[in-house]
């Protein structure tokens, strides 16, 4: 089922008075449990689109649909509705709240999903235990490794259990052991249903997704699947 | 509802982490909190002093003399007035209708003195009559009689205080005690007063008979009659008062009257304009520190919300709406003033102790919950713009913001 259609889709921005094309007409389909990477050089609009499918940024022109329904027609707090969800955000930098524990930043979406403390307490600990860190609930950020803070984040990603999980450059700030655990995660995160979009520079990365998207300059060079 | 509890959360751990920064600027709302409870606390206190001040005096009480109690005329023209007589008491108690009872008044401050002790008060010279025109009882022994003013006896009726500097716990009836050299033999013990307004004793004082007060003091000492008239008709009673006074001084309507008719009135109006200084007086001290406290919170938000940025651009992505994110701010300043707010409700609590010495003040429980409200609301309304600012940032910008 397609979980994800974008037609056309322009990002354009003005910097003094130039045109920035972002996203240059962008066409693109994604089905349900896609393990999909993105790829191409720095500036070539990798986090535009990511953003865009995350329903973090709207397009200068163009439609989305999101399973079945069009986004461009929404307000902002039926976006933010959505992205809490129905997505899962992983970034380079983590994102976690610096003062908060492993648990209560997992907890976080399920708070503006308005979810009981029992209810959120039991789901936070399902999450993290499911990235290996149920032995850092009460850690803060700063007290965890780059790799484990990168868990938790991708435990708060998955605690609202999402149609998709997005993941910009994940293994970017880590080195190429803690980078390796991630994507031993992200697969099994795909074995078990989910759908995965996935944003690297690096090609042995790359290789773990089924399918292949170049960008160049805002436009869709290349669409490939991978034969496992 | 559960957004609120965590909103609050947040705050309380965003506002510890920043102790030093919240405490000082909500400075301004500590004070503002705290003088507008004392202010409260002081007008309460005012007025139930006043009260029983005024209840001491006597609400149903003309006092007819020479001198105005609070009048811009000058004071010689006063002075030069003719003297109050006598005879004008029995005058009075013939012609007037209402009158429940005269009585005249000379005062003149004094030494008095018991064995080795001896103590400044103020000696009262007046009649028998006079119990019915004050508000007090004798506590033990009597007052004296029509029979002993006129003979000029040496007796005297002490004040609570006096009692207390000469006597203590013992009986002081029977005793004698010596104002200049004059021996006197107490028959009677008033009962005590306190303090007019929380400042003068009331209880330093002692009442002897007309009579004698004229022949060993003074005959020419200020007079005044203490009239009583009925509460409902103290006005008329006012009026026919006047008229009896302008005819025994044989005044022309075109003349100006030549004595005065005092109220406890006049003190009303006095004490009305100083709470209403006091009230002022207050009420700016609190907006100005209510403002000053407000642009500080407000100064203090912007800086949070710039700081946060990030944490804002992560809300949002993660599923915060516009109206969680305000919300959340909000409640930020809110709890900086609630904090703000009950500590400057605490010094006001504290204060209220020491004041309490002075006269009676109580922490009003309203007063207090409508300060705790009033800091609330300097909380939304400067917590107001910074925290649209927040649900307002553009998730993308904020999330690569350093
Ligand atoms: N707010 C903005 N204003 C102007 N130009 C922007 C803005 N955001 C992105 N761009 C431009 O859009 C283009 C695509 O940016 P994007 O962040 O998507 O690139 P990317 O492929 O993710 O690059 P990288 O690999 O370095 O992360 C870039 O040329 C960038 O300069
Ligand atoms: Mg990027």
């Amino acid at each position: 089922m397609t979980l994800i259609s974008l037609k056309s889709i322009y990002k354009i921005y003005n910097v003094g008075g130039e045109e920035v094309r972002a996203l240059d007409g962008v066409g693109l389909e994604i089905k349900e449990n896609e393990y999909l990477a993105i790829m191409g050089p720095s500036g070539s609009g990798k986090s535009t689109m990511m953003n865009m499918i995350g329903c973090l940024d709207t397009p200068t022109s163009g439609f989305y649909q999101f399973e079945g329904e069009m986004v461009n027609e929404m307000d902002d707090d039926q976006l933010a509705s959505i992205r809490n969800r129905k997505i899962g955000f992983i970034f380079q930098t983590f994102n976690l709240l610096p003062k908060a524990t492993s648990q209560h930043n997992v907890e976080i979406p399920l708070i503006y999903a308005n979810i009981r403390k029992n209810k959120r307490t039991e789901l936070a600990m399902e999450a993290l235990n499911s990235v290996g860190l149920s032995d850092r609930m009460h850690h803060k950020p700063n007290e965890l490794s780059g790799g484990q803070r990168q868990r938790v984040a991708i435990a708060r990603a998955l605690v609202n259990s999402p149609s998709i999980i997005l993941a910009d450059e994940p293994t970017g700030n880590l080195d190429s052991k803690s980078g390796h655990e991630i994507m031993v995660i992200l697969d099994k995160l795909h074995k078990a249903g989910n759908t995965i979009i996935l944003v690297t520079h690096e090609d042995e990365i790359a290789q773990h997704a089924h399918r292949i998207i170049r960008l160049f300059d805002g436009k869709i060079i290349e669409d490939s699947e991978i034969k496992k | 509802m559960l957004l609120l509890l965590e909103n609050f959360l947040i705050s309380i751990s965003a506002i510890f982490a920043n102790k030093a920064r919240s405490s000082l600027t909500a400075l301004g709302i500590v004070i503002g909190v705290f003088s507008v409870t004392m202010m409260g606390t002081l007008i309460t206190g005012l007025d139930k002093t006043f009260e029983g001040s005024m209840s001491f005096l006597g609400k149903n009480i003309l006092y007819v003399g020479r001198w105005e109690w609070f009048s811009d005329m000058d004071w010689w023209e006063m002075k030069n007035r003719p003297r109050i007589k006598l005879e004008y008491i029995d005058k009075i108690k013939n012609k007037s209708d209402l009158v429940l009872a005269v009585a005249p008044e000379r005062r003149k401050g004094v030494s008095i003195s018991y064995q080795e002790k001896n103590t400044g008060i103020e000696i009262f010279g007046t009649s028998e009559n006079y119990m019915k025109t004050i508000s007090s009882n004798i506590v033990s022994g009597r007052f004296f009689t029509n029979n002993e003013d006129r003979s000029g006896s040496r007796i005297i009726v002490i004040g609570d205080g006096v009692k207390k500097a000469f006597f203590g716990e013992k009986n002081p009836i029977g005793e004698k005690i010596k104002i200049n050299n004059i021996k006197f033999r107490i028959i009677g013990v008033l009962e005590e007063q306190g303090k007019f307004m929380g400042i003068w004793s009331l209880d330093n004082r002692a009442i002897i008979p007309l009579g004698t007060y004229e022949r060993i003091f003074s005959r020419r000492d200020f007079l005044t009659m203490r009239v009583k008239i009925p509460d409902k008709n103290l006005n008329e009673g006012k009026d026919e008062i006047m008229t009896i006074m302008r005819h025994l001084r044989s005044l022309k309507p075109n003349q100006k009257n030549d004595f005065s008719i005092n109220q406890t009135k006049a003190f009303e109006k006095q004490y009305n304009s100083l709470k209403l200084a006091i009230g002022g007086t207050g009420t700016f001290i609190t907006l100005l520190s209510l403002i000053v406290g407000g642009i500080g919170v407000m100064n203090i938000m912007f800086v949070s919300v710039k700081e946060r940025t990030r944490e804002i651009g992560v809300r949002k992505a993660i599923g915060a709406t516009k109206g969680m994110i305000m919300g959340q701010f909000l409640m930020e300043a809110i709890t900086i003033c609630l904090f703000a707010g009950l500590t400057g409700l605490l010094f006001a609590y504290i204060s209220s102790f020491f004041l309490n010495k002075l006269f009676p003040s109580t922490l009003d429980l309203g007063l207090a919950t409508f300060a705790i409200l009033i800091s609330m609301l300097v909380g939304v309304v400067s917590g107001f713009i910074p925290s649209y600012q927040a649900a307002n940032l553009d998730p993308i910008d904020s999330l690569r913001y350093e």
